[in-house]
């Protein structure tokens, strides 16, 4: 998918959080989005996925218009995120959790599974063969039938990429999915995040990890303060005076 | 196989039943199907509703009062649930949008407004009733088995619909709406047919009810029926399917025992209706002191470990 944000900005309690934000992301591109802490970086996720509404500016999935869509008419459209914060759904299994993913490309509803009838049968059988799919990419196979709630954090991380993924995104937002996971985890996450983006999807990626991301994206676009204050290749981006100011410190 | 064994039992029960305690059992399965609605709004899309003894008497009257204009029962009573669940989408449409607890007050205010609409409408029957409702089936066994077949149907389709895509994506918005709107679900929407759902089974066993009194008036829906069913719910256990069945018979049980001693002689006349009030507020007070999560979930947890040791 070919995300565009042009002049995106939105306040709180009269402070920019993002401030007249333009990016674009060509299909199949792995954008990093970098910054310090408090730049605005989940908020504009939040802009792009529909969580919170944009007080100016407009959001483009392939051209149209999607930034009065409710997040989730825009998952419809296929866009899925990897929360921050680790968002699962507690009193279900995790491979309930993934199937809940499955939500935005599957149809049948409350007549047809209080009735149980066949497409109800149907869509039941296909959500939970992909959910198992992506519970085997993102290592938690082993543990489908446990309660998600009881997951290291780590594995929750993972847990909602599971869920992400099982939406079959065309544009995947990814907020810190690295941060709280070991070396080898780590790894994992790069060599199943590589693969996406071979598949073609277009992947928005923020991290604080600069090694991670300079390895992993096609291009880097750096926040401060709510605003762009660079973007370009990862070696452009690292050349950058204001952003060696602004974020990479003196190292 | 569990499922078989427990539906054997319970066919087997009417026929046991003496005359008088078939009245309860009736009484028992029509409120468990109610209560069974009641549960699935609160123990999975976290709505109150204090009003839904409203969808149990919007399904009694229009099933009433199709059959004494000449409709087939049959007919009324496939109605009744339509006509409960059409309410509850006119109702619920713009208050789900809100948080909170604005569904309960909202429902109880609908349920004073029906009570007192019924009371004063001359096409319901007025204050006086609804009266020469035409029976559905010849006796008491007769209803006993209409009422099973009504409850039977509540607790699956609960049962189905909770661990389906639509169940699922509730569960979900419980924990998080953030997420769950964020992987497709638009939870108001699934929230209002739940609260629907909820209402179409109060509006089914209200049919049944109509054709087993054969009389309906506003005083058989007070607003304390509606607490019950709340209460009923939140003592068996919210977010089980057998939590609703079990609170209803605990409660129905208890009730008809302080009944039978509140007429015992030397007992004041004010003494069964006192002592049939007291008993929500103490089972109710007692639940959530000691069994917060409710009774099935409880027994669950004395089995288990037994099983292991
Ligand atoms: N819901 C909110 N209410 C009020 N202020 C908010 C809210 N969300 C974010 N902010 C503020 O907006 C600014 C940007 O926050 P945001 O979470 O987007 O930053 P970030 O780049 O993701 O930071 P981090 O790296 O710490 O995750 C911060 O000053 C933050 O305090
Ligand atoms: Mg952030």
């Amino acid at each position: 998918m070919r995300l565009v944000v042009e002049g995106a900005s939105r306040a709180f309690g009269g402070v920019w959080a993002v401030r007249d934000v333009s990016l674009t992301v060509e299909p199949g591109e792995l954008r990093a989005v970098i910054g310090p802490n408090g730049a605005g970086k989940s908020t504009l996720f939040a802009l792009i996925g529909g969580q919170l509404a944009a007080d100016h500016g407009r959001v483009r999935f392939d051209g149209d218009p999607v930034e009065r869509l409710p997040a989730h008419r825009r998952a419809r459209r296929g866009v899925s995120v990897v929360f921050q914060a680790a968002r699962v759904f507690h009193g279900m299994t995790v491979l309930e959790n993934v199937m809940v993913g499955a939500h935005a490309t599957t149809r049948s509803g409350f007549l047809a599974a209080a009735l149980r009838l066949p497409a109800h049968r149907r869509d039941e059988r296909e959500i939970r063969t992909a959910a198992m799919v992506c519970l085997e990419r993102t290592g938690l196979a082993d543990w489908a039938g446990r309660a998600a709630e009881e997951l290291p954090l780590g594995r929750q991380r993972s847990l909602q990429l599971a869920r992400a993924l099982c939406a079959r995104p065309r544009l995947l937002l990814l907020d810190e999915p690295a941060s709280g996971l070991r070396a080898a985890e780590r790894e994992r996450l790069a060599g199943l995040i590589t693969g996406l983006r071979a598949e073609g999807l277009t992947i928005l990626l923020v991290e604080h990890d600069v090694a991670f991301v300079m390895r992993l994206a096609d291009r880097v676009t750096v926040l401060d303060l709510g605003r762009v204050i660079a973007e370009g290749t990862p070696a452009e981006v690292r050349a950058r005076p204001e952003v060696v100011a602004a974020y990479l410190g003196p190292s | 196989m569990r499922l078989l064994l427990l539906g054997a039992v319970t066919l087997a029960i009417p026929p046991l039943l003496p005359e008088r305690h078939l009245a309860t059992f009736v009484l028992f399965a029509l409120t468990a199907t109610v209560t069974v609605g009641v549960s699935l709004l609160m123990g999975y899309a976290g709505q109150v509703s204090l009003g839904q003894a409203a969808f149990y008497a919007i399904g009694a009257y229009a099933a009433g009062l199709l059959a004494v204009h000449g409709a087939p029962p049959v007919l009324g009573l496939l109605l009744a649930p339509v006509v409960a669940a059409v309410a509850a989408v006119l109702l619920g449409a713009p208050l789900l949008r809100l948080r909170g607890h604005h569904l309960a007050f909202a429902t109880l205010a609908v349920q004073l407004i029906l009570l007192s609409v019924l009371a004063s409408a001359d096409w319901a029957g007025g204050a006086i009733g609804l009266q020469g409702i035409p029976r559905l089936v010849g006796d008491d066994l007769g209803y006993a088995y209409a009422a099973i077949v009504v409850l039977t149907l509540a607790v699956l389709v609960s049962r189905n619909v909770i661990a389906s895509r639509p169940g699922r994506a509730l569960r979900a918005a419980a924990t998080s709406e953030i997420a769950a709107a964020a992987s497709g679900v638009p939870v108001g929407r699934h929230r209002l047919a739940v609260f629907a759902l909820s209402a179409a089974m109060a509006g089914l066993a209200g049919g049944v009810y109509a054709f087993y009194l054969g009389y309906l008036s506003p005083g058989s829906f007070p607003v304390l029926l509606s607490i019950e069913f709340v209460v009923m719910a939140v003592v068996g256990g919210l977010g089980t399917v057998a939590g609703p069945v079990v609170g209803a018979g605990v409660i129905i049980v208890l009730v008809q025992l302080l009944n039978t001693l509140g007429t015992q002689p030397g007992m004041p006349g004010y003494a069964p209706s006192v002592l049939s009030y007291a008993v929500y507020a103490i089972v109710l007070i007692t639940c959530v002191l000691y069994l917060p999560r409710g009774l099935v979930p409880a027994l669950r947890r004395l089995r288990i470990p037994s099983r292991a040791g």
